[in-house]
């Protein structure tokens, strides 16, 4: 008897929370206490984490993100380091393939890339403060999956000297309220005005937290380029040097 | 974390309840489409009809394209290239509008073709977007089938007009202006003549919004004849912001009117321009008024500027110059004194629909043909064209069972085509091939000679094109005697015999025959039409302006279907509504249609499918929308039309045009509507629209090509559309449905050999079409999209050791994932750069494999075949020698990686003090991998690493076996890899770091 009335509890539960999740702050609430709930959220200093694409060729990766907007994505090729996207906060660069060196990201990138530092570890979190809107758009299948379109609109990007509004749409799973799907129209570069598409799936709990070990990454409609991520280390113990730019350029770059 | 365990339970049960319910209504196709999905590939080189151009007001860069059959294309680079950003509404576009206050975000989108061809699509009403394009809403109109014109107050976003043209075909009160003052909540109809007169053009003063003109048109369209102008089209002119409107016709010739053309000059609105439609040839053309309308004087009749006036009725001043004027036409013409003469535009494809000046420079122009947007930049003196707007209007489609397969079709004023399926690096413009034009229509390669038929509008040619020899010969059925003049339909049947090669049927009122490629010809039936006289009368067809051009000859033959399983059965459809059949071959002939149900008198068969698993089974589709029926109709027979059932369920949106039945599974069906793509796998009791990358455009033929099972969709506006491999929807039943996983059968997949040299010259803003895969495909079906916990896929041999690891699909229904018959790359030494022939990795050997996927505690297996490909003519033997050699070179690259992590191990710990071990540690170093330079021209000298991994790159990627040249090669590599081991040996010794501690050879590969 017991274990019917806790099943009828649930289930009675689990309808009300659907019926009530109509707003977009809802959802988002839901999805947060769902993963690990806020306050757990905020504490999270820094993610690293371990990650696999096959192109045919497997590339491991690390990627790394702190609070306060440092970032870094390093590849691994034939034991050798290759950085991108490094963010300290100040300076975006990456390195180049064919020289290996580092070199400085356009000014426009990297002023955009300073709007986002807040953003650690999930822009819906402190979206508020951030000064950025969520609004519920209604209801889309993904994947044959139910979910809720929220849009979120966070600060005016700049591009080509223009501010554009800078829009994601987020497609949150209705059953368990984690995001599956990410949309976002690309802003520039030859590619202007189509929308690319990350999925989400694989959700695990790392210390509490739930994260998506799965994803994939590509043009909406199109199939995308999988990544597998095989660790997550939470509030990782990283040098801050490596987020700098070499000003003075070694002679290899670090991981020699 | 509690909570959330508490939830999955308790979800999953709610899951269970749901799909119990879904078992009793069966299995929506729409929820397990999961990865298949619509892949485009064009062409794009000769584009397609273009209805509506528009600037932002105050950003150059941003260009909109409103196309006839292909949605709304945005370019942000001044028009150099666009993107679709309208596909999952209907494609055909009458205006796009953006507000001027919000030019940004607000766009408005009025669908419904205005150039009102025979082959016009219809619209379903006006769209908004606040987001730029992202995200749209429907607003209204639903029934407005045509939107001329959409305008924004650019002083208040809030007042909107909106001109509709309206129902083409049939009589209808939504047309006329209608104005909102709310942002689109409320409309007011403000400007209403009648049923059968629409508002085809409409403008406003730029200087005071309070002043509107509207040309009002009275015209309609029949299957069999056009008529346009009346006693009811007029010029308005409204005062006070659409209150009252008055008639402006000072100047204008008397009698009725056709279509009328309306322009405000930006720079000086006092100054109108109009294009007139008129009884008397003399008095039609351009008129000009220089005092905002009160009157109005002639300046030119020729022939660029009367020609076709509801096709071409179009003009467009430039914004800073009054007497800069273009006007659309076969060429487009140009006026540079206000109107008084005129030349034409620069060489494009012809039929010029609209023209636009870019806001900032006025020599720079954009114009919108029947084959896409050409840019000038010297005021239309000369054209380029925008080359990647795949908007091809495909009337038909075909294939053959070349490998890749060849597509054929004709398209809308743009000739016929054939192309490859696949092509190295894509499908590019240079891969199509002419094969017939004018008008193109069916295309249809004989079954077994390198021969093609096509066909251009009205029969007028049809081509016997011999391919190996470029010899061409027209072969359509002429007049015999005995017989009266024949009847061809624009769009003129064709058809091939699965049972004799070179038979070859056509269709006029009667059905021809020719057992011999169409060098002679037999009538084997009866008149098959109505044969009603009185839509025979073409040649009093046009209106004001006779239009004569065979577009609308009825009372024929439509489609014809020969069964594939009795030669003597043969279905014939005609586009006055009879479907009619032969048992013997043509002897005798029974008209089937008086036997449907339900369905209008006299509407067009425009398809039959003759079924391929029972000779009196037959699917017919009709279509009403010339007589202003816009239902969808498709019935089925099973005992040769002496009863029909319907097979359309209330999903169907939008009149039908093909239907297609699957060749394995009688149950499974495509239907292509004038909305997209629908799909049932239960014969019809619930269809699906299917949207994966597939737009919602006019599907207007459909095959599949039995080798590859791949779907091959003729669109009418968005060229060829394929599904690759529908056989998954085969197998997709509530019993597989029910399964926590089922694997689909997979085919021995070729490991393919065959390659091709590819240049991208040209294409970076082209058109590519998208290219199948070449690697193994592993299909599953999941009944719940998989978001929680880890899900893996392994690939293994039989012997069960790990060859690869794959992400799995997650999507409910059909899974697809490409595994690419390779292993990891091997781990290779480290030096100062990369070692590019390291990067390979080798494929496996042909055999059997499985594919293991761990879905939390559940396991779930799958064997496969993977075959060598025969082009490359290796014996066994040969397979395995390379497969071994390409091997051996893989472990002795990674035993080189490893020795020199020994090596680099060594030399961090050999005391500094040591220098001359440390001085041959490391000169052995460098000659093992490079240790100095970059990737590029600054790169160093190969060492052994790099001879290695390019000799096992060059034997890996080679289709054939090592030769001896690459034998003698891997000796030399050989030889000098054993002398660097045993050098290091005796430096390892002399080192005596017996102690150091390092990985294992397994440790540093797993690592």
């Amino acid at each position: 008897m017991k274990k019917l009335n806790f099943l009828v509890i649930a289930l009675f539960l689990g309808i009300t929370f659907q019926m009530n999740a109509q707003t977009a702050e809802e959802v988002v609430a839901s999805y947060f206490e769902n993963t690990g709930g806020v306050d757990n959220w905020k504490k999270l200093t820094g993610v690293k984490m371990y990650a696999e694409v096959n192109q045919g060729m497997i590339i491991p990766i690390e990627i790394t993100q702190l609070k306060g907007g440092k970032q870094m994505t390093v590849i691994n090729f034939q034991g050798k380091e290759i950085k991108q996207g490094v963010f300290d906060g100040e300076t975006l660069w990456s390195h180049n393939f064919m020289t290996q060196k580092a070199e400085k990201s356009d000014k426009e990138n990297t002023d955009n890339a300073k709007l986002a530092i807040n953003d650690f570890p999930d822009p819906f979190l402190n979206y508020k403060t951030s000064g950025y809107t969520v609004e519920l758009m209604g209801s889309e299948t993904i994947d044959g999956a139910d979910t809720f379109k929220i849009k979120l609109v966070k600060k005016p990007l700049t591009v080509d000297g223009k501010l554009e509004d800078n829009i994601t749409f987020y497609y949150f799973d209705k059953e368990n309220f984690v995001p599956i799907a990410v949309h976002n129209e690309i802003k520039s570069g030859p590619m202007k005005g189509q929308m690319s598409e990350i999925k989400m799936s694989d959700y695990q709990e790392i210390e509490g937290l739930f994260f998506p070990f799965s994803m994939s990454q590509g043009l909406k409609g199109q199939a995308g380029q999988a990544i597998s991520i095989k660790k997550i280390e939470l509030n990782p113990k990283v040098d801050e040097k490596a987020f700098l730019f070499p000003e003075e350029t070694p002679a290899t770059p670090s991981g020699n | 974390m509690k909570k959330l365990l508490i939830l999955i339970p308790c979800l999953l049960v709610l899951f269970t309840f749901e799909s119990k319910g879904q078992e009793e209504k069966g299995i929506a196709a729409g929820e397990i489409f999961g990865d298949l999905r619509a892949r485009h590939i064009g062409p794009a080189l000769m584009s397609g009809r273009i209805n509506d151009m528009e600037v932002h007001p105050t950003n150059p860069r941003i260009i909109y394209a409103g196309t006839a059959g292909g949605g709304v294309w945005k370019s942000n680079d001044a028009g150099t290239t666009f993107n679709p950003i309208f596909d999952d509404y209907c494609q055909s576009i009458g205006a796009v509008t953006v507000d001027p206050t919000n030019p940004d975000n607000v766009i408005y989108v009025g669908t419904g073709e205005t150039w009102t061809r025979n082959s016009v699509s219809v619209g379903d009403g006006m769209y908004k977007s606040v987001d730029g394009g992202a995200n749209w809403t429907k607003i209204g109109f639903e029934k407005s089938e045509r939107i001329s014109n959409i305008i924004v107050n650019p002083k208040n976003s809030n007042e909107i007009y909106v001109a509709v043209l309206g129902a083409l075909w049939s009589d209808s009160e939504e047309r006329g202006v209608y104005k909102t003052t709310d942002g689109g909540t409320t409309w007011n109809k403000i400007l209403y003549v009648n049923p059968k007169t629409g508002c085809a053009d409409f403008t406003m003063d730029p200087t005071n919004p309070s002043i509107l003109y509207a040309s009002m048109w009275e015209f309609r369209r029949t299957g069999w004849s056009f008529d346009s102008g009346g006693l009811n089209s007029a010029l308005y002119k409204s005062t006070d912001a659409g209150k009252t409107w008055n008639k402006i016709h000072t100047g204008f010739p008397e009698g009725k009117l056709g279509r009328l053309a309306i322009a405000v000059a930006p720079s000086n609105p006092n100054i109108l321009y109009t294009v007139i439609e008129a009884e008397s040839d003399v008095k039609k053309g351009l008129y000009r008024s220089d005092d905002a309308g009160k009157s109005w004087n002639q300046l030119n009749n020729d022939f660029g500027i009367t020609v076709r006036p509801f096709y071409f009725s179009k003009i467009v001043v430039d914004p800073k110059n009054p007497d800069i004027v273009v006007k659309g036409g076969l060429s487009g013409s140009i006026s540079k004194d206000g109107g008084k003469t005129f030349k034409n535009l620069g060489n494009m494809h012809s039929d010029i629909h609209d023209i636009i000046f870019d806001i900032k420079d006025s020599d720079r122009m954009y114009v919108g043909t029947d084959g896409g947007v050409y840019r000038s930049w010297n005021q239309g003196t000369t054209m380029e064209i925008v080359e990647n707007l795949p908007l091809s209007q495909f009337y038909h489609v075909s294939v053959d069972n070349a490998t890749p397969y060849n597509v054929y079709g004709g398209l809308q004023d743009n000739g016929s085509w054939y192309g490859p399926s696949s092509s190295a690096g894509g499908i590019e413009a240079r891969d199509w091939n002419p094969i017939g034009g004018g008008d193109g229509f069916r295309v249809l390669k004989h079954p077994t000679k390198n021969i093609i038929y096509s066909e251009m509008q009205g029969a007028e040619n049809v081509w016997r094109y011999d391919v190996d020899n470029k010899l061409i010969k027209t072969i359509q059925p002429l007049p015999q005697k005995g017989y009266p003049k024949l009847r061809f339909n624009w769009n003129a049947p064709m058809a091939i015999s699965k049972h004799q090669p070179d038979r070859f049927y056509m269709g006029s009122q009667f059905l021809h025959k020719s057992e011999d490629m169409g060098n002679t010809w037999q009538i084997i039936s009866p008149d098959l039409t109505t044969n009603d006289k009185s839509k025979q009368q073409q040649e009093g067809s046009g209106g004001l302006s006779a239009d004569n051009s065979g577009a609308e000859n009825h009372t024929t033959i439509f489609t014809i279907a020969e069964s594939t399983l009795d030669q003597n059965i043969i279905w014939v459809g005609t586009d006055d509504g009879n479907v009619q059949v032969t048992q013997n071959g043509g002897k005798t002939w029974v008209n089937t249609s008086l036997n449907i149900a339900g369905l209008p008198k006299n509407t067009w068969v425009y398809h039959i499918d003759a079924s391929v698993h029972h000779k009196g089974t037959a699917y017919a589709v009709f279509e009403g929308h010339t007589t202003g029926d816009m239902k969808p109709y498709t019935y089925k027979t099973t005992d040769f039309g002496k009863t029909w059932k319907n097979i359309i369920s209330t999903d169907v949106v939008g009149f039908v045009r093909n239907i297609q039945e699957d060749f394995v599974n009688p149950d499974l069906l495509f239907l292509g509507t004038e909305f997209g793509l629908y799909v049932t796998i239960d014969g019809g009791k619930q269809w699906s629209k299917f949207t994966n990358n597939m737009p919602s455009v006019a599907v207007h033929f459909i095959e599949i090509q039995e080798q590859t099972n791949d779907l091959v969709l003729a669109t009418h506006g968005r060229g060829i559309i394929i599904i690759d491999d529908i056989s998954p929807l085969r197998d997709v039943t509530s019993a597989t449905m029910e399964k926590a996983l089922h694997f689909f059968a997979s085919k021995p997949t070729v490991m393919v050999d065959q390659n091709e040299f590819a240049g991208s010259f040209g294409t970076e803003t082209q058109f590519v079409g998208q290219n199948p895969t070449k690697a193994f495909q592993l299909k599953y079906l999941l009944p719940k999209r998989h978001t929680f916990g880890k899900m893996t896929l392994e690939i293994k041999d039989m012997a069960g050791n790990l060859i690869s690891e794959i992400s799995p699909g997650k999507a409910k229904g059909i899974n697809i994932v490409n595994w690419n018959y390779s292993i990891k790359q091997p781990k290779v030494a480290k030096g100062k750069t990369f070692s590019f022939g390291g990067f390979t990795s080798p494929r496996v050997p042909a055999g059997s494999y499985k594919a293991i996927i761990t879905k939390g505690k559940d396991t779930f297996e799958h064997q496969f075949e993977l075959v060598y490909d025969k082009s490359s003519k290796l014996n066994d033997e040969e397979r395995k020698f390379k497969y071994t050699t390409i091997m051996k070179m893989y472990d002795m690259t990674q035993e080189l990686a490893y020795l020199v992590y020994e090596l680099d191990e060594i030399i961090l710990n050999v005391p500094v003090a040591n220098k001359k071990l440390l001085a041959s540690l490391n000169s052995l170093k460098e000659t093992l991998v490079i240790t100095t330079g970059d990737n590029y021209v600054g790169s160093a000298e190969p060492q052994l690493r790099e001879k290695m991994t390019d000799l096992f790159s060059k034997l890996s990627n080679s289709y054939d076996k090592p030769s001896n040249s690459e034998l003698e090669s891997l000796d030399i590599i050989v030889e000098r890899f054993e002398k660097a081991k045993s050098d290091f040996e005796v430096l390892k010794k002399k080192s005596k770091l017996t102690s150091l501690k390092i990985k294992t050879f397994e440790e540093f590969i797993k690592e």
